[in-house]
């Protein structure tokens, strides 16, 4: 092996890192270190002129090994192995030690931070120093794509690859496309009809010749890797047929809350309380109607239904407040003498032309009322008092202060958001992570909203988090142009971190057979030894640590790396070392 | 050198290590005595990384992985339990206490768990007090060269 020469970067990250690590402090230290010749501390290593610096020092000072002391690798470990790659060198010669998200932002003493963070460094030069080459692969893509759920980001989705003459497998466990929309009567804040928009594309989906729609579908596992997924369907239980494709859409939305377990709003119990997705459905058939048959006289329209709450969802489901006017609008048309109430924690019309809709809504002598979200939820009660109205809300309203006892024939609840049902079944079939609230996790929060942590497989609508048809069509169709561009490249770079068996060590006790999740290793009796196959090994490693003869080594992840990384991390003294 | 205890925790890159960044993104405060090695899996967490980091001087080792039925790998981290379970024993033997060692399993949005694991894991260690295996294995390692005359670490790193 050649003498490595090492440099070492130390991130500022502004003042992210620098305010709570002695960036220069570290810096100069491991420059004690063998074989480290360049030792530097940038305020910003991401930065084009940060990767120049990395860029300039391999050059001027042939070094053969980088090391970046910085964020998270899950964050900026590909922008510094393309810096390599510009600089001629192999991109694995490069090691990233996390002093940001593991150091800097969960510690507190600066002297203790810059020790952890400092035995972190040594950790990742010492680790580094054993780095291999590894030589890229590329496989062929199947220009095919899948998509999970026909909801307007999935029917988006499909006619954009369709159009650009791709085959689209779009695949919906219902037995109807659409989603949560075919429900919904007009969008807000232009209240135009929904169906005008969905049911032609719906239409267009169902006759394209490069759509196929599999209804009445879920989908149980996806084999492969991105290019080359497989899948065997199952429709109404029985196995239908296998698709091949190269990319995947999750697109499966959301589920309405079940407003029945919150007992302050009686739903169930009081036949007048409904569901914003019961009203939709009544503005669509164009009647408005108590169950009595009766015109209500008296309205309150609930916002935050689950949502917001400790109790139920803590988090906005965001297109409830704007829906909630949208129904004030249409109840004030068709019913020009009820009295609308507005019952809301916070009013938030976010988006375009939305505050302004908020505005026009209020001068249409609608009353809006605020109550504690989180601690007092406005109580709804059956009350026989009187023949004009059989409920009553009794709310602590916060603006004037005053306990208020409203007289209305119906309730709207606005109910939030939640994930499907089969969130995780999903999550598990295609390979990607959910988080708390079971949606599910993009590969950025900011800068790769779109892609999961699973190449070849993105997250669109709902299913990532609420959101209404206009984000969910622009997230939609960027996942769309991301899958085109790999397309149209033809091929596309996998992970080369397999595991690679030594034959000479190997003594064939095929162990490794044995705890292989992927069938990738099989034996071969001729020579008495285990092979990998590349293809289909994921470089998990669980070989490597079951290999009792060391036979079997996990490229990027050997013992001697890993072992050298527990030695760097615990040496705290630079003097030992 | 501060006395306080070293955990080195091994975690897998799908769930736990991106539950450790959540902490950080989070702004979750923990004690700085954990120091992370990010492996793909904790299927690939080998006995020897353990012995090796307590051999290094570690006063307790820390393994997190996906929870059970959630693993990136499918059940790399079952195979870690198995491994686990037999390696407290062995260790247990080697005159090691069993709570030095721990296996948890920590999510993806499981920052906040992993803040107040680690936090619990730096008090369980600090009250067991140093493992002192590296000032034992150092002694016994010197003596033993003075007698032989030669260097027995050179001799194993070279075997390695």
């Amino acid at each position: 092996m050649e003498e490595p020469r090492i440099g070492v970067y130390i991130c500022w990250c502004g003042t992210n890192i620098a305010k709570m690590v002695d960036v220069e402090y570290i810096a100069e230290e491991v420059k004690k270190l063998q074989n480290v010749v360049v030792s530097r501390n940038y305020k910003y290593m991401c930065s084009d002129p940060g990767q120049d610096l990395i860029i300039k020092d391999i050059k001027e000072n042939n070094l053969n090994r980088i090391v970046v002391s910085a964020c998270s690798p899950r964050i900026h470990e590909l922008t510094f192995r393309k810096a390599l790659e510009n600089a001629g060198l192999n991109s694995y010669l490069f090691e990233m030690a996390n002093i940001r998200e593991h150091v800097s932002w969960v510690h507190t003493d600066r002297k203790e931070a810059t020790e952890k963070a400092k035995s972190l460094v040594i950790a990742a030069i010492k680790r580094v120093a054993f780095h291999d080459s590894l030589e890229k692969r590329y496989v062929d893509i199947n220009p095919a794509t899948l998509i999970i759920g026909g909801g307007i980001a999935g029917l988006t989705a499909a006619l954009e690859i369709a159009e650009t003459g791709k085959q689209v497998y779009l695949i919906e466990k219902k037995n109807s496309l659409g989603g949560n929309l075919a429900f919904v009567d007009l969008s807000y804040p232009d209240m135009n009809s929904i169906s005008q928009v969905l049911d032609p594309r719906i239409e267009k989906v169902i006759n394209h010749p490069n759509i196929k729609v599999f209804l009445n579908t879920e989908i149980n596992e996806v084999f492969g890797y991105v290019g080359n997924f497989e899948t065997k369907l199952f429709e109404n239980t029985k196995a239908e047929e296998i698709l091949k494709f190269g990319n995947i859409i999750v697109a499966t939305g959301l589920k309405p809350f079940d407003p029945s377990v919150i007992p302050e709003y009686s739903y169930g119990k009081l036949p007048d309380v409904i569901t914003s997705i019961e009203f939709e459905k009544m503005l669509k058939s164009g009647i408005i109607r108590t169950k009595d048959g009766k015109k209500p006289k008296n309205i309150g329209i609930i916002h935050c239904v689950g949502s917001r709450n400790n109790k139920y969802k803590e988090y906005c489901s965001r297109t409830c407040c704007s829906t909630g006017l949208k129904f004030a609008n249409q109840l004030r048309d068709a019913l020009p003498d009820a009295g609308i109430y507005e019952l809301y924690g916070d009013m938030r019309a976010f988006g375009k032309g939305c505050e302004e809709f908020y505005t026009q809504t209020s001068r249409k002598d609608i009353v809006f009322m605020m109550f504690d979200q989180r601690n007092d939820l406005p109580k709804i009660k059956a009350s026989t008092h009187n023949r004009d109205f059989n409920m009553i809300i009794e709310i602590n309203e916060k603006l004037s202060g005053e306990e208020l006892n409203i007289p209305v024939d119906m309730v709207i609840l606005l109910v939030g958001a939640q994930a499907q049902d089969n969130a995780k079944d999903i999550a598990h079939a295609v390979g990607i992570s959910m988080c708390g609230n079971a949606f599910y996790i993009e590969r950025h929060p900011k800068l790769d909203p779109v892609a999961t942590t699973t190449d070849g497989v993105y997250i669109v609508g709902s299913c990532q988090g609420p959101k209404g048809i206009i984000d969910s069509v622009s997230q939609t169709r960027a996942a769309v142009s991301r899958i085109l561009g790999t397309i149209a490249q033809g091929s596309v770079q996998v992970e080369v971190t397999t595991a690679v068996v030594n034959e000479d060590v190997c003594c064939g006790c095929q162990t490794c057979i044995s705890v292989c999740p992927y069938t990738a290793i099989s034996f071969d009796p001729e020579n008495n030894v285990s092979v990998v196959n590349e293809v289909l090994c994921k470089g998990c490693g669980t070989c490597g640590s079951a290999c009792p003869t060391g036979a079997i080594k996990s490229r990027h992840f050997t013992d001697l790396q890993i072992l050298s990384q527990i030695e760097g991390i615990m040496s705290l003294e630079l003097e030992e070392i | 050198m501060s006395n306080e205890p070293k955990i080195v925790s091994f975690l897998c890159n799908w769930c736990s290590y991106t539950g450790a960044d959540l902490a950080g993104t989070s702004r979750m405060k923990y004690a700085s005595n954990i120091r992370i090695i990010r492996v793909m899996c904790s299927g690939r967490v080998e006995p020897t990384f353990v012995l090796k980091a307590f051999r290094e001087g570690a006063d307790g080792v820390l393994i997190c992985g996906c929870h059970p039925g959630d693993c990136h790998y499918h059940e790399g981290n079952y195979k870690c339990l198995r491994r686990y379970k037999l390696l407290k024993k062995y260790i247990k033997q080697m005159g090691i206490d069993e709570k030095r060692l721990r296996l948890e399993w920590i999510s993806a949005s499981e920052g906040k768990q992993f803040a107040e694991l680690a936090n619990e894991m730096a008090e369980t260690v600090r009250n067991l007090g140093p493992a002192n295996i590296k000032d034992k294995l150092d002694l016994f390692e010197k003596t033993k060269s003075v007698n032989e005359g030669e260097n027995v670490e050179k001799e194993k790193m070279e075997a390695i």
